[in-house]
């Protein structure tokens, strides 16, 4: 199968668009997360050190939200080969870039999330600890909106091994 | 964590004045963060950046299609979370217990 109306030679680019998309913006989810959160922790270390192990938490989840971009750059990188073994289809690439940046964007909303509710709920925190659990269940459904990226991600990516 | 230091003058009321005697003007020499801590911390930072793209790869390699690998990485980067909560409350458990023990036998 050579160049065809369907497998035109710029599809590629969609689909390095869509893991560029995913890494990139997952990241900047993530650092958003772990920087604004890293000032609340910062800010409560300075009282209550003996917190920081448990107010932690906001950090571990911003990695995951990275964790989450990589996986979808290692699965969509996978399926790519240069030209001469393989003809990408400018369908696959479309889809490649959806995966890509449903699991960037949402893991963005998600840092986000992580970065406002840990910063507020590290120092609240500090003075009252029956926050904590509340504290958790909201960084976990912030969490899951990056989660929701991801599964969606996975679906499109399996449907272009057909 | 047994790592309370000298609560600082600005501290607020409510931070409970660790007990013992202090000598504020002597320098502390002892580590900030106990070594446990530390290996904790190293070991959960580790297993985040090996465990879910590690388990991706082992999943591939053992005949598994891309997708499942994908998804068994993002589960396990879950279960290394949910493992770090655990601890983390554990570890603020036996302190709270301690607390308690040395409130006791102040009162006696």
């Amino acid at each position: 199968m050579a160049d065809s109306e369907y497998t035109p030679k710029y599809a590629p680019f969609f689909s390095f668009a869509g893991i560029a998309a995913a890494m990139i913006f997952g990241s900047m989810g993530a650092a958003y997360g772990t920087a604004k959160s890293g000032i609340g922790i910062a800010g409560v270390g300075t009282f209550r050190p003996d917190l920081i192990m448990k107010s932690l938490i906001p950090v571990v989840m911003s990695g995951i939200i990275a964790v989450y971009g990589l996986v979808i750059s290692v699965l969509i990188a996978g399926d790519m080969d240069p030209p001469p073994n393989k003809y990408m289809s400018l369908y696959t690439g479309f889809m490649h870039l959806a995966a890509g940046l449903s699991v960037g964007l949402a893991g963005v909303a998600a840092g986000y999330t992580i970065g406002i509710v840990g910063d507020a709920g590290v120092r609240a925190y500090m003075q009252q600890s029956r926050v904590y659990v509340g504290m958790i269940l909201i960084l976990i459904f912030g969490e899951v909106l990056g989660l929701y990226g991801l599964i969606v991600g996975l679906i499109l990516n399996s449907k272009s091994s057909g | 964590m047994a790592t309370r230091r000298i609560a600082e003058k600005s501290s607020p009321r409510d931070v409970a004045t660790p007990s013992g005697s202090e000598k504020p003007s002597d320098s502390d020499v002892t580590p900030a963060v106990p070594t446990n801590v530390i290996m904790k911390l190293l070991g959960f930072s580790v297993a985040m950046v090996v465990v879910p793209i590690g388990s991706y790869f082992v999943m591939v390699d053992f005949g598994a299609s891309a997708t499942v690998g994908g998804i068994v990485a993002a589960v396990m980067a879950n279960v290394v979370l949910v493992a770090y909560i655990y601890v983390a409350w554990k570890d603020d458990q036996a302190e709270r217990e301690a607390d308690a023990k040395q409130k006791a036998k102040k009162a006696q």
